[in-house]
């Protein structure tokens, strides 16, 4: 340590020591180096000022290594816990969605990747460079939407917001190319309709977040769903994935499929000629259904008004059900079937039995017409149905009595549900015999005063052509597992209704009515025999709870003796023609035929029965 | 840790060689400080390797490999600043602070912004130098220079004296002021004060020019001079909560970063705040976080610790300097390194405010390299004159 003691001035100490230290060898030499001396002067301060200057530096140093072991000694697993929580974010892989296939395989609904592009906001709203409004700009020329658009979730508050959902991969890789802050795409399924529209009623649609809201895709969602699966991922500090920053993995479980009853082309079919008669007559609406009766399995189901399944949001209110199970109408004329079911099965009238029909018929104060003024008719049960006798539907009904009717009715399946458990499936309503009014005992037998679905007419006609046993009908024909293997659906209920006889006894008198004398000629295939009923009810207009217009149908079978397919057509409200055998019995011949085509069914060959229809006052059958 | 030991001489020195060839003479260098610069750069490399790694995924290395190309380069710098003749140091000073000072005034004409500041001169091939980097130094020599000089003949330097290191220490920090870089002028101002200290200045003119700078900065704060980017870094230090600004997100992510590195860090290469770009700068002036998160307490704290060494044995130089000019240069050295690394661990620690100060010989950047290798060097070339010195003495 240098010392402080001497501080002589150095102009008068220089003179003494110079001689002493530098011999006079050199005494010419000026003072060139005065520092030694001048510094050993003024030690003392700028020691002391170095010192204080290692004190500051070493009081730093603490300070810092004081500071470093709070933030990693002391506060270290919080920071930890801070930077996990920022850069390790655990994604939803989405599960693919379950296909939906027709009969055949062909893809009514299918799930394709694709992307939603979010923000977190709290980094774009402040963002200066680039600023929310550059970000927008760029994002639309790719999303194509408007700037304006996006500028709102760019500058929303919380940080989280969807600036476009279920865009492409493609789109969604050219939107992470532009590189902005805070912007990210997430994995989601888009669902797809590859065929529009078809089959939209039965095959529903899903909602934005890929559940299912209607139609089958509502009522199998659970099998259609699959299972999410989940990775944990680094993210970047712009809330970008990182390549290969992937921790954890669990790999979605997809969801299985559903095959459908359903055949693509005879339900394209249906629709098309439905939509046509529809527009030519001025209907509001209708309904198309083609079955199998000995499978209970539904080829086409199909309804106007529709709607486009991808897109769910821009129906009509009120047109996203099927209306095919759940809108209710009087069947009128079609349900006579069923009275003539029930008599024949109780051995109490034969298909021949003589009914004497008068021009009006007086009961419970009220008089009964037939739809085309008569005098008194000799008609028999078959000509009754054939030529839509009101009156001889009642008369009939008399002789069996109304608990014997209301246990055909319901056994027919009437009332209740179908067991197809189809979403927003109506019951109908038949009421019991107690709470049928005097009037409804007389309007029941020819099918006004009840309610029922399209489905269930078709279901009571496919009872009689599969010889009487009730098949529960069905759309879904196996689960198509995600290993590639199809697991059948249970098979349906089989419920006998009525006797083999009975049903083959029907079957002949239904094809009475496309006979010439029958109500509906314009059902007749060429070279086919068919057999079927119209129905031209009263109808019940909503608005008011009365009677306006008609509703005017056809259901059928063929071949009648061998009956493979079943059609049901009705046409709600039309007014260009509105009796079933003209409006709806047309839609039924270019529906069935086609739908045999397709199919390849085979005429059989055989020659109709020639039931008679009419019978002399003494009683003896004419014709 | 004692600067000074009973001294023996410190005359003579720049005399002769004392029978020393001018490359054996860099054996007479403080071997501690080589090894410690050394180790630091060293440290610096394989940081700013691990920092720039994901920012590049084609060419991972290629700030690494500038880096060390730059590192060689610097190491040249500073033994040729330690064996070259002391006296051509002190000769050159002049020339160098007007080389600087019209490097200042080159980057108005031509210069290159960089994060707010217009400090850059480009050398073409997308090489560029900050002057101010090396002002620094050039005001230290000249400075010294002057001191030496004039307190030649009186003891310390006088009122005259003060106000011409003033001036002189006035316009190249005027110029950066210019250029937007307060934080190159607070470093101007730490030298200048440590220069008056060391040079022996009147105990008043200290105490009244820390006054003065006191005043002038909260002056400075109150009356909104700041620029934009100076005035939201002050607010993000003092209210860190306000998050959402990039300044204080950034001192944020860095105190993360720091904190999660726990005693050992996370291993080089493997910090996630680092490798997914939640530091920003990560390896330029924040890489003491990238140390904090990847190397831990460990790592961090060697760092301070070596850099503890640096300035220790440059004090300890200044000490035995063999002449003022030795010890004026070598404080204003340690006062300018000291500040620096003050500053900028500290806003890597969150207890300063951010400011765009690189960590000397860690940090990405050639120019700041360079300039304090090159003071690295004068350090050891004074620490040289001293061993010659002592020599002679025995002798």
């Amino acid at each position: 340590m240098v010392t402080t003691t001497a501080r002589p001035r150095p102009r008068s100490a220089s003179p003494g020591r110079v001689p002493r230290r530098i011999p006079a060898a050199r005494p010419q030499r000026p003072p060139r180096l005065p520092l030694p001396r001048g510094s050993r002067l003024r030690l003392a301060a700028p020691h002391r000022r170095l010192h204080a200057i290692l004190l500051a530096v070493t009081f730093v140093v603490i300070i810092f290594a004081v500071r470093l072991v709070e933030l990693q000694g002391i506060d270290g697993r919080a920071y930890a816990r801070q930077a996990t929580a920022q850069y390790l974010h655990t994604q939803t892989l989405p599960a693919p969605r379950g296909e939906i296939v027709d009969r055949d395989g062909a893809v009514l609904a299918a799930s394709v990747d694709a992307r939603d592009i979010v923000v977190d906001p709290s980094i774009t709203k402040d963002s200066t460079d680039p600023t929310p409004q550059a970000i927008a700009a760029k994002l639309a020329r790719v999303l194509h939407v408007p700037a304006s658009r996006l500028l709102g979730p760019l500058t929303g508050s919380g940080r989280f917001a969807y600036l476009a959902r279920g865009v492409t991969p493609q789109i969604a890789a050219a939107v992470l190319a532009l590189d902005l802050p805070g912007v990210a795409a997430q994995p989601v399924m888009e669902r797809v309709y590859p065929n529009g529209d078809l089959g939209a009623q039965v095959i529903g649609f899903v909602g934005t977040d890929g559940n299912g809201l209607g139609g089958l895709e509502y009522a199998y969602n659970r099998q259609l769903v699959g299972k999410p699966g989940k990775r944990t991922v680094e993210t970047g500090s712009n809330g970008t994935v990182l390549p290969d920053g992937t921790t954890a993995l669990v790999e979605p479980i997809p969801g299985v499929g559903l095959q459908l009853t359903l055949d693509r082309d005879i339900q394209w079919k249906a629709e098309q000629a439905l939509a046509a008669q529809v527009a030519a007559t001025g209907a509001e609406g209708g309904t198309v259904i083609v079955m199998r009766p000995s499978t209970g399995e539904i080829l086409a189901m199909a309804s106007v008004p529709t709607f486009d399944p991808a897109h769910p949001e821009s129906a009509p209110p009120g047109v996203l059900g099927n209306p095919a199970v759940s809108d209710v109408f009087e069947p009128g004329s079609t349900a006579k079937v069923i009275t003539m079911a029930a008599a024949i099965d109780s051995g109490i009238l034969t298909p021949t039995s003589p009914i004497d029909v008068p021009p009006t018929l007086q009961r419970v104060g009220r008089t009964f017409h037939d739809a085309e003024p008569h005098g008194e008719e000799h008609l028999t049960l078959t000509g009754v149905l054939a030529e839509s006798s009101n009156i001889g539907a009642i008369l009939a009904s008399e002789k069996i009595g109304t608990d014997r009717l209301y246990h055909y009715l319901r056994a027919f399946g009437l009332g209740e549900p179908t067991g197809l458990h189809f979403p927003g499936e109506s019951a109908g309503m038949v009421g019991t015999p107690a709470t049928w009014s005097a009037s409804q005992r007389y309007t029941i037998p020819y099918g006004q005063g009840i309610a029922v679905t399209a489905l269930q007419v078709a279901d009571v006609y496919a009872t009689i052509a599969n010889g009487g046993v009730r098949v529960t009908p069905r759309l879904v024909k196996g689960f198509l597992q995600p290993d590639g293997t199809i697991d059948p659906a249970p098979p349906p209920d089989r419920t006998r209704v009525i006797s083999a006889a009975t049903a083959a006894a029907l079957e002949q008198m239904l094809e009475a009515v496309t006979t010439d004398q029958g109500t509906a000629p314009e059902a007749r295939i060429p070279g086919y025999r068919v057999a079927g009923k119209t129905g031209t009810a009263q109808r019940v207009e909503p608005s008011c709870g009365c009677y306006r217009g008609y509703t005017a149908s056809f259901v059928g079978f063929a071949p009648a003796d061998d009956p493979q397919l079943l059609a049901l057509v009705v046409l709600d409200n039309p007014v260009n023609g509105h009796f079933g055998g003209a409006v709806a019995a047309p839609v039924f011949r270019d529906v069935m035929s086609f739908a045999l085509e397709t199919l390849k069914i085979p005429p059989t060959g055989t020659t109709p029965p020639s039931l008679p229809l009419r019978v002399s006052p003494d009683g003896r059958p004419v014709g | 840790m004692a600067l000074t030991r009973p001294s023996t001489s410190t005359r003579g020195a720049s005399r002769r060689s004392a029978g020393a060839s001018r490359w054996q003479r860099l054996w007479y260098g403080d071997w501690l400080l080589w090894a410690a610069v050394l180790s630091l750069s060293a440290l610096g490399v394989l940081l700013v390797a691990a920092a720039t790694k994901p920012l590049n995924s084609t060419h991972p290395f290629s700030l690494a490999k500038h880096q060390l190309v730059f590192l060689a380069v610097g190491v040249v710098l500073a033994v040729v600043a330690a064996v070259i003749n002391y006296r051509a140091i002190r000769a050159s000073a002049p020339v160098v602070y007007l080389l600087a000072l019209l490097g200042l005034v080159a980057t108005f004409v031509v210069g290159v912004e960089v994060n707010g500041s217009r400090a850059w001169l480009s050398l073409g091939g997308g090489l560029t130098i900050e002057p101010s980097e090396f002002a620094k130094l050039a005001v230290i020599v000249l400075s010294a220079l002057i001191v030496n000089a004039r307190a030649a003949q009186r003891t310390g330097i006088g009122d005259l004296d003060v106000a011409a290191l003033l001036g002189l220490f006035a316009v190249p920090s005027g110029l950066v002021l210019l250029q937007r870089d307060l934080g190159t002028v607070l470093v101007i101002v730490v030298i200048f004060f440590g220069v008056l200290a060391v040079g022996g200045a009147a105990a008043r003119w200290l105490t009244g020019l820390t006054a003065l700078t006191i005043l002038a900065a909260v002056l400075v704060v109150k009356l909104h001079l700041l620029h934009g980017y100076q005035q939201a870094r002050l607010t993000a230090f003092l209210h860190p909560e306000s998050g959402t600004q990039t300044y204080a997100y950034n001192a944020i992510q860095a105190r993360i970063a720091i904190g999660s590195g726990g005693l050992h860090g996370t291993g080089l290469f493997h910090g996630p705040q680092i490798n997914n770009g939640y530091v920003f700068a990560a390896h330029t002036d924040f890489i003491f976080a990238t140390a904090g998160e990847e190397l831990g307490f460990i790592g961090a704290g060697l760092i301070i610790v070596l850099l503890g060494v640096v300035l220790w044995r440059g004090l300890r130089i200044a000490a035995h300097a063999p002449d003022l000019f030795g010890r004026v240069t070598a404080a204003g050295i340690v006062c300018w390194l000291a500040f620096e690394s003050f500053e900028n661990i500290g806003m890597n620690l969150g207890i300063m405010p951010i400011t765009g100060i690189p960590l000397q010989f860690v940090s990405y950047g050639g120019s700041s390299l360079f300039a304090s290798m090159l003071a690295i060097g004068l350090l050891q070339n004074i620490a040289i004159q001293t061993k010659i010195a002592a020599r002679i003495a025995r002798e």
